[in-house]
């Protein structure tokens, strides 16, 4: 069944489904505003404390995450720092971290691939990646990455040879992950700024490897 | 393992390890309403009065039914309701009834203008 009602030659019909969704949207939308509204008029929390939040998490991106990663390949005290406390070389780079959480860098090499999930909800390094993709956060990911992980990152397009171990990290609500990318070959005269724009948010997940040509803006 | 005994050991949520189907690389980008409810959750684990521990357990607590058929941030501002009425922070009624004064701010048959966004 469709709507014919908005275009005069049917070329802009939609799909009822998208109706019934924002419908059912509707009900639990009105339920955040009045859980919200309610905690707000007994002073439990500040509206502006909830502007102000949106705004932090509109500004966090896999670009952060990416700004580590780069300073981590050029500067190798960094990067001895940054696998010893994720997150205050984070905040050496002006990243805060606005929850409790704390941050374990994890560096593949030669011999070790690194790959996060949450397999009871949805933790995620937010402050340094932004929110998750829904993938990260459906079933199929969480329930197969920690048991056929190689079978998981081949459907990414992604293969890692037999004689590499793959080490599946399990995050929790205190301890989330970053995985931290192998550099690639050929990018010895790269400045930080050119290393950045290879790293994407899935190679800082672990389901892709950062590579040359394939980066954010592929350089 | 029977299957009563695997209802005890695995919760709805925990499915770790668990035969699923091939992974569909999906996103979308996040409706007005579904990103307030995310910064509420980060609002209330700042003051301490529902910690992500404490989300993810009243997550657990929707048992299977409503886990498989809400979405994400439904779940969570459920959740969130619940623990908020067993805390003795809010009440069902008190929730109902500005429930429907939110409703009644929305324009009749337009359900895409909230007027309750900050």
């Amino acid at each position: 069944m469709r709507r014919r009602q908005h275009g005069h030659d049917g070329t802009h019909e939609h799909a009822h489904p998208e109706i019934s969704e924002s419908e059912r949207l509707g009900y639990f939308e009105i339920m955040e505003t009045a859980v919200r509204e309610l905690l707000i008029e007994k002073r439990l929390i500040g509206a502006d404390e909830i502007r102000r939040q949106i705004e932090v998490l509109d500004s966090r991106t896999p670009a952060l995450g990416a700004k580590v990663v780069a300073r981590a390949w050029a500067d190798p005290d960094f990067r001895a720092r940054l696998l010893a406390n994720g997150r205050s070389a984070c905040e050496e780079l002006g990243i805060s971290f606005y929850d409790d959480t704390s941050l374990i860098v994890l560096e593949n090499t030669e011999k070790v691939h690194n790959l996060i999930v949450c397999t009871l909800c949805s933790c995620y390094p937010r402050p340094v990646l932004g929110l998750p993709p829904d993938w990260y956060k459906l079933k199929p990911y969480r329930a197969r990455a920690v048991s056929e992980p190689r079978s998981v990152l081949a459907e990414f397009g992604t293969v890692i040879p037999d004689e590499v171990e793959v080490r599946v990290s399990d995050s929790t609500a205190m301890v989330r992950y970053l995985v931290l990318p192998r550099r690639p070959e050929g990018t010895e005269d790269y400045s930080e700024q050119q290393l950045a724009a290879l790293v994407t948010r899935d190679t800082m997940i672990g389901v892709a490897l950062a590579a040359i040509g394939t980066g954010r803006t592929g350089l | 393992m029977s299957e009563t005994e695997s209802l005890v050991t695995r919760l709805p949520n925990d499915i770790g390890g668990l035969p699923a189907g091939p992974i569909q690389r999906v996103d979308h980008e996040l409706a007005p309403w579904e990103k307030c409810c995310h910064a509420l959750a980060d609002v209330l684990d700042f003051h301490k009065i529902i910690n992500t521990e404490e989300k993810r357990c009243g997550v657990e607590a929707l048992g299977a039914e409503m886990i498989g058929k809400l979405t994400y941030y439904e779940r969570w501002i459920v959740a969130f309701a619940n623990i908020l009425f067993r805390k003795g922070i809010l009440t069902p009624g008190e929730l109902a009834r500005k429930m429907d004064e939110v409703q009644a701010r929305w324009p009749a048959g337009v359900n895409d203008e909230p007027a309750g966004r900050p």
